[in-house]
């Protein structure tokens, strides 16, 4: 019988954790006291508001300390922590964006707060896991909490298609990743990451079942960040689930995926020569990637449609990084470009995905960018801010995401990629098309219908101008936040 | 401090037009702002010092310092006249737009001055990261410009427009991040200064396509001949010129175009002397097919404002001669002839939008005894045609002939055919002239007449500080070539070995 003792300062590590969840748990504790009667909306997000504040108030003394918790399950690095900041982020952004729209604001919404702050107990459960088991277990939760969201939605025509595809598709991924990971619990003999990162550059070059379950690892996540061939759900995925929640599962799963494929990294798989067939493999997976999510979001007439093959393309930017941090031993350039990126892209996915909620007007409109037009007369400053968002996907200078495809595309010219950084360029240029298209239809055509009544709802309105305006500062402040992210790695 | 200021002045100009309570004071006080700034950049004429190469006015900031990226600006003879040119014609784009823009003004003008800053910041930066930067932020007022306020066709421009640009300068920009990676290697330390860049010795193979030097010259000369445009990817500038309304064909034109050009001297020529030089006769022989295809497909255009839009090719065909000869006759040439290009160019622009307000036809056929009916605004576009077709003691005479001479002593076969280009020049654009002014009043003319086609006193205010610089550039080139001369001849001098000191006195 192992003595197992919790000490102190874990609890502190893990609280921000636990905050969400307790904080979860009130809403549907009064819901079910006063007879499974919604309460009070407002009160409800509050009750969110607060377990996000105090998770946060948690997680910003341990950042900069390197420490692991529970016996070494969770571990509290640079990684965790600079990814933990956006998964509350996003998760903040999200609870906003479901009061406000139509799609999830009208009954149940307490059960939505409830899975949507689980849902980010899974994605820090992932990312701070030390473990293979434990980060299974935060993988599943999450992937869990988002197949009850979609369905959750009231738009009823396409929503439980998505949810079931997510579910089929994410339950055949979570499979392959759970095989990888018996491979490598058959081979070393433990799940604690430390010791199979250690035991890794050995075992790769020895062991065929090692590599075998290493590969299935790396593409059972791959399916998560949609990286080509595991990337076809994607797009009927955020297409059928309401929008809020689109913007949340577009950015915050893949920031956790991402950040757990970068702590892999660590154990130098991509130096060793038995590897590196892999490594040329999942460059061309790359490379395939970018060119599926553009020539994919090119000729898409739903926006959220397009911005979800435009995820797809990003994911692709995102592994040029993480291929060149790799291949460079876990270089700080790229590992330091890769966060930068996340970052850059939660930033302005979740902002633009804001604004195409703002502008549903019932629950089950799929906003064409034909709907647009005319909208720079109409709404000016909704306007500008989806076009500063959309400047920034395409990478266009000064924005956020020029800097974020600079230090990607500078990692690896830097590790000899350059291939690699011309196709990401090849990429961005077809996007450029599909990313100008809704500001022709927002300012060069003329308004469809009056929007005279459209409902603007102040708190997500408000929050989608931040979002672009961080867009735009921190673009110029982009020194800053990458030397942040490097100091913490 | 003056040159962040030239720069970044006219955003707070966009944030006062874009605050401004009353609409109808939108566009004085942007002639106001853009007369105090064109004041302001003239300072540099007491500021700057013609005697030496050095850059000066420096001002570095640090920006992104573990890239080696800086906030870095500084002016010497090449970018001197460029600026200038920019911020001249500021100000006549605003009161020449006074009246044929009359929806969005606001707008309007919040685009106009952004456009002025990245055009400005373009010239001004000495780190090629913001140099891209400014580059790249160019684009996106003109795709405004052309997107909101141009012709029927307007949309399929501006993406063409858009898309073509950055479809070159991306590429650029792996080169530049391969170029700050050299620097490391070879300097010691990460540096996106162009001063830096114009240490690095860089491998070159001749004959072999696939070396270092050769694809990073070929990565940035691409970006450039596409803004310039050169021959085969100059088939978006027609498309924009004719939808573009007249403030933004001016712009584009006269300013837009040079950045390209600008480019090639700034970048190209000194970072990349050996491949610069192997491909020297590749890049004078697409400049003369330019010039020459430029010039015939000018000649049958039914549309005044597309054969405006194809002279230009034909006339910045003359530029790239010029700058790839590299001599000094060339390079002078070649840079007054930028100037020059900006000046008449921008004028006929001007000119054929304000007998567009007026008629709202551009076919050359439809018009017909425009002289009867203005005669001052025939003399005016009399006086930008020759200047156009370089008639002796007007600008352009003296830009194409240091350009033939500078070839001549390069390329005699080349530079022969080129002539050919002086030659049709005259044709189509008098021929042009022929058609729309002389013989009997007709068409367009004849529907309009009583209206009244002459110029009004605006458009003569517009009119007269162009048509004086045509003689004084053509008349006294030294008046203007003194300021760059320091400049030019480091640059020939040095051509093979180009390094930019930093004149810390200033």
């Amino acid at each position: 019988m192992m003595d197992i003792q919790i000490g102190f300062i874990d609890f502190l590590l893990v609280a921000p954790a636990l905050a969400l969840f307790l904080f979860s748990c009130i809403p549907l504790l009064i819901k079910v006291l006063r007879g499974n009667r919604e309460s009070n909306m407002f009160a409800t997000l509050v009750y969110g508001y607060m377990g996000l504040v105090t998770a946060f108030g948690f997680l910003v003394p341990t950042m900069g300390t390197e420490r692991t918790a529970l016996q070494g399950a969770l571990i509290f690095d640079g990684i965790s922590s600079f990814t933990s900041l956006i998964v509350l982020m996003v998760t903040g952004v999200a609870l906003t964006y479901a009061r406000d729209s139509r799609s999830t604001n009208a009954r149940q919404f307490t059960e939505m707060v409830f899975l949507l702050l689980n849902c980010s107990v899974g994605m820090l459960t992932m990312i701070w896991a030390n473990d293979l088991i434990v980060m299974f277990v935060g993988l599943e939760l999450f992937s869990l909490c988002l197949y009850m969201l979609i369905a959750l939605s009231l738009e009823e025509k396409v929503s439980k298609e998505a949810a079931f595809k997510y579910f089929i598709l994410g339950s055949f991924a979570s499979a392959i990743l759970l095989y990888g990971i018996s491979f490598i619990y058959g081979t070393v003999g433990t799940t604690a990451m430390p010791d199979v990162m250690q035991a890794a550059p050995n075992l790769l070059g020895t062991n065929r079942l090692f590599l075998i379950g290493f590969i299935l690892l790396i593409l059972g996540v791959g399916f998560k960040i949609s990286l080509f061939p595991f990337h076809a759900w994607a797009p009927d995925v955020y297409q059928g689930s309401p929008t809020p929640l689109t913007g949340y599962m577009a950015t915050g799963v893949k920031a956790v995926s991402i950040g757990f494929l970068l702590r892999l990294l660590s154990s130098q798989a991509f130096t060793v020569e038995r590897f590196w067939p892999f490594v040329d493999a999942l460059q061309w997976l790359t490379v395939l990637t970018i060119l599926v999510g553009n020539v994919g979001a090119f000729r898409q007439k739903s926006l959220k449609r397009m911005l979800a093959y435009s995820s797809i393309a990003h994911s692709g930017y995102v592994v040029i990084g993480l291929i060149a941090a790799g291949i460079g031993g876990a270089s700080m350039l790229g590992a330091s470009g890769v966060l930068f990126y996340v970052l850059a892209y939660s930033l302005m996915t979740i902002g633009a995905f804001g604004v195409v909620h703002l502008l549903e007007v019932q629950a089950d409109t799929d906003l064409t960018v034909a709907d647009l037009r005319g909208l720079g007369s109409q709404k000016p400053v909704l306007a500008i801010t989806l076009t500063i968002l959309l400047l920034s996907l395409a990478g266009i200078p000064p924005t956020l995401g020029f800097f974020g495809k600079f230090f990607i595309f500078s990692a690896a010219v830097k590790q000899g990629l350059t291939w690699l950084a011309v196709w990401g360029v090849v990429g961005s240029i077809i996007s450029v098309y599909y990313y100008l298209r809704p500001v022709v239809a927002m300012y060069m055509e003329e308004p469809l219908f009056s929007r005279a009544t459209l409902d603007l709802r102040p708190m997500s309105y408000f929050l989608v101008a931040v979002l672009a305006f961080a867009v735009l500062a921190f673009g110029l402040a982009s020194e800053a936040i990458v030397g942040y992210a490097a100091a913490l790695l | 401090m003056l040159l962040s200021l030239i720069i970044f002045l006219p955003l707070w100009y966009a944030l006062i037009v874009a605050l401004l309570p009353d609409k109808n004071w939108i566009r004085p006080v942007s002639l106001v702002l853009s007369l105090l700034h064109f004041g302001l950049s003239a300072v540099l004429f007491y500021r700057f010092d013609p005697s030496t190469a050095s850059l000066q006015l420096v001002e570095r900031a640090s920006w992104m310092p573990s890239f080696g990226v800086n906030y870095f600006v500084g002016i010497d003879g090449i970018s001197f006249w460029l600026v200038l040119l920019s911020t001249f014609l500021t100000p006549l784009v605003v009161l020449g737009s006074w009246t044929a823009i009359d929806e969005k003004v606001r707008s309007f003008h919040v685009c106009l001055f952004l456009l002025l800053t990245s055009m400005v910041g373009t010239f001004l930066a000495m780190d090629a990261i913001l140099f891209y930067v400014f580059f790249e932020a160019s684009l996106i007022p003109m795709y405004f410009l052309v997107g909101v306020w141009g012709g029927p066709r307007r949309l399929y421009a501006t993406m063409k427009f858009f898309i073509y640009t950055m479809a070159g300068s991306l590429f650029m920009l792996v080169a530049i991040i391969a170029l700050i990676f050299m620097a490391q290697e070879q300097l010691g330390q990460m540096s996106a200064s162009v001063l830096d860049f114009y240490k690095l010795n860089i491998p070159f193979v001749a004959g072999e396509f696939l070396n270092t030097q050769t694809l990073l010259f070929f990565a940035f000369a691409v970006a450039f001949a596409i803004k310039v445009p050169m021959f085969p990817v100059h088939t978006w500038l027609p498309d924009a010129h004719v939808e573009a309304p007249t403030p933004g064909s001016v712009i584009l034109a006269a300013v837009m175009l040079k950045m390209g050009t600008y480019g090639f001297m700034r970048f190209v020529l000194p970072i990349f002397p050996e491949a610069s030089e192997y491909f020297a006769t590749f890049f004078m022989i697409l400049g003369t097919i330019g010039i020459v295809y430029g010039a015939l497909v000018a000649m049958v255009q039914p549309d005044i404002k597309k054969l405006v839009a194809y002279s230009s090719v034909s006339h910045m065909g003359y530029i790239m001669l010029g700058l790839f000869a590299f001599n000094i006759y060339g390079a002078t040439g070649g840079l007054y002839q930028m100037l020059n290009h900006g000046i008449s160019t921008g004028a006929l622009f001007l000119l054929v939008g304000m007998v567009y307000e007026r008629t709202h036809s551009r076919q050359i056929a439809e018009y017909g005894g425009l002289a009867k009916v203005a005669p001052i605004f025939a003399i005016v576009f009399l006086i930008v045609t020759f200047s156009s077709i370089a008639v002796p003691l007007t600008n352009g005479f003296i830009g194409e002939f240091l350009i033939l001479l500078g070839g001549f002593q390069a390329n005699r076969i080349i530079t022969a055919v080129a002539v050919l280009g002086v030659i049709l020049g005259s044709v189509y654009m008098l021929w042009a002239v022929k058609r729309m002014f002389f013989g009997e009043v007709a068409g367009v003319v004849k529907d309009h007449a009583e209206e009244g086609l002459e110029m009004g006193t605006r458009e003569m205010i517009v009119m007269a500080p162009l048509v004086l610089l045509i003689f004084w550039m053509g008349i006294f080139p030294s008046d203007f070539l003194n300021w760059s001369k320091a400049s030019l001849d480091h640059f020939i001098e040095n051509r093979t070995h180009y390094e930019l000191n930093l004149d810390e006195s200033l």
